[in-house]
């Protein structure tokens, strides 16, 4: 009952990527290629559940994630989508004894023009989260991860994915054959995380009327900008004026229709030219004129 | 300071203003407490109307794309046609709005829309055909779904998602608190609205 035209979809291992980073067309398609039981759904998103170690190691996380890649010119969403979208949910089959941490979102980029702007990730991403043992318990030495993942993945026209995916703990060598490269992927993957601002940074800002001031003394530019962590703060399609100051730089954020009371904290992602992303969290005083 | 400084910066400032302005359509877009803007825009029979006919009475807008799996979510359910009919037959007017443009998804042309809503049984008070967008710009509706409720003052009291379960899943409809039940429930026995404005969830608009 889809009114649009959808892609015919091309399943199998010989499938092209756009490339980003280090990897060679090689290997990632040696990653790529379905390994059975372990990823689906081919709708111009191919979703894998790939470890980062071959077996837990007492005393550390074991890190997993879901690693999307995706048809050129499709996105899947941030934890904060936007003005439209919806972050894919990872809904995690563990046994007994272990349990697994948040999703640790990399930096995302925005999507769209116009009046609606959203944010997430295109071609590649890795979604990772920690799984711990809970202490206290028999050590855990088998066990099968398994992974419910619900996504939407758009581009002119949205379609949603469903993926159920699962990983024997230790690897078996079928899989153990591929960590190296997801090692090398989890390593990337950290690479773009957002880092929290530099201790000698002062951001603060404040609320104006429809609009938030964000100040930021520390590091002086005429590009950055602004990712908010929640839905419904700013406009997100609103241009982000930029004035550098002797010892930082001032953003204007055009405040969201949807915020109907004043916040006490203006949190997300400011993102350099450099691509540098850190985590701000800006306490919001109220302009008193 | 000599003039030609000044005039200098004068015109920045004003073509700066006027960028701004072009660039925040949102600006001018409908804002929960305020009057909603008046329009006027074709329905799928050719007739013409504006929000100032229906003064008097509580107006729902809602922006639909057909193809889009969050939209699919309440028209497969039956959920969109029950909220339609619920309403209309309590005499709130209940205009469905299509701003995609041709060729984009949920485009339709009005022969295709009135067959669709007969098929659909849907029952809304009219269709609005917007493709070029201009009624989806004047009220930023960024999504489909994207709802707006107008009270009989001609006031906007809400604005935003059709319920609190953002996702495509029709199974979800059934559990889901209805922001636009609630909105025109709680307005109508003359309270306050406590949900005003909420990120609406969708497929964006395809202008």
């Amino acid at each position: 009952m889809v009114g649009g035209t959808i892609r015919p979809v091309s399943v199998g291992l010989a499938r092209k990527f756009y490339l980003t980073g280090i990897f060679t067309a090689l290997a990632l398609s040696a990653i790529a290629g379905c390994v059975e039981g372990q990823s689906s759904s081919p709708n111009n998103a191919h979703v894998d559940l790939i470890a980062e170690e071959r077996a837990f190691v007492a005393g550390r996380y074991l890190r997993v994630g879901v690693l999307f890649h995706l048809d050129k010119g499709w996105h899947i969403y941030w934890q904060n989508p936007g003005d439209s979208g919806e972050p894919p949910r990872i809904e995690w089959k563990l046994p007994t004894g272990l349990r697994a941490g948040p999703i640790e979102w990399p930096s995302p980029v925005r999507l769209g023009t116009g009046t609606i702007i959203d944010y997430g990730y295109e071609d590649r991403v890795l979604l990772m989260a920690p799984i711990h043992v809970l202490p206290g318990l028999v050590p855990i030495s088998n066990a099968t991860i398994a992974a419910e993942v619900k996504y939407i993945v758009c581009r002119e026209v949205c379609i949603p994915g469903k993926a159920s995916l699962s990983l024997a703990i230790p690897l078996p060598a079928d899989q153990s054959v591929h960590l190296a490269e997801w090692r090398r992927i989890f390593e990337q993957t950290r690479s773009q995380f957002p880092k929290p601002a530099p201790s000698n940074w002062n951001i603060s800002s404040v609320a104006d009327k429809d609009r938030f001031i964000l100040s930021v003394k520390g590091s002086r530019t005429r590009h950055a900008v602004f990712f908010p962590l929640e839905p419904s703060v700013i406009e997100n399609s609103a241009p982000q004026d930029v004035v550098p100051t002797d010892d930082g730089f001032k953003m204007t954020l055009q405040a969201s229709d949807q915020l109907l009371k004043s916040i006490p904290v203006l949190r997300g992602l400011l993102v350099f030219e450099d691509g540098r992303t850190f985590r701000i969290a800006a306490p919001v005083a109220v302009h008193a004129r | 300071m000599t003039g030609k400084p000044l005039m200098k910066k004068a015109i920045t400032v004003v073509l700066a203003t006027i960028f701004a302005g072009a660039f925040s359509l949102n600006a001018w877009a409908a804002r929960v407490g305020q009057r909603a803007p008046d329009f006027m825009a074709a329905d799928t029979n050719g007739k013409t109307h504006t929000l100032s006919e229906f003064a008097g009475k509580y107006v729902v807008l809602e922006w639909t794309n057909n193809g889009c799996p969050y939209t699919q979510k309440h028209y497969t359910s039956g959920n969109m046609q029950n909220l339609q009919r619920q309403w209309t037959s309590r005499g709130v007017v209940w205009l469905t709005v299509i701003s995609s443009a041709p060729g984009e998804q949920g485009y339709m042309t009005a022969a295709q829309e009135n067959s669709y809503v007969q098929k659909a049984g849907a029952a809304p008070t009219a269709v609005l055909l917007d493709p070029k967008g201009t009624l989806g710009h004047l009220y930023g509706a960024k999504t489909t779904p994207d709802m707006y409720v107008i009270d009989p003052q001609g006031m906007l009291i809400y604005e935003g998602a059709i319920d609190n379960r953002a996702t495509t899943d029709p199974s979800d409809v059934k559990g889901a608190k209805n922001y636009v039940d609630t909105a025109l429930s709680e307005a109508m026995a003359g309270k306050q609205v406590t949900t005003a404005a909420t990120r609406s969830y969708g497929c964006s608009v395809k202008y």
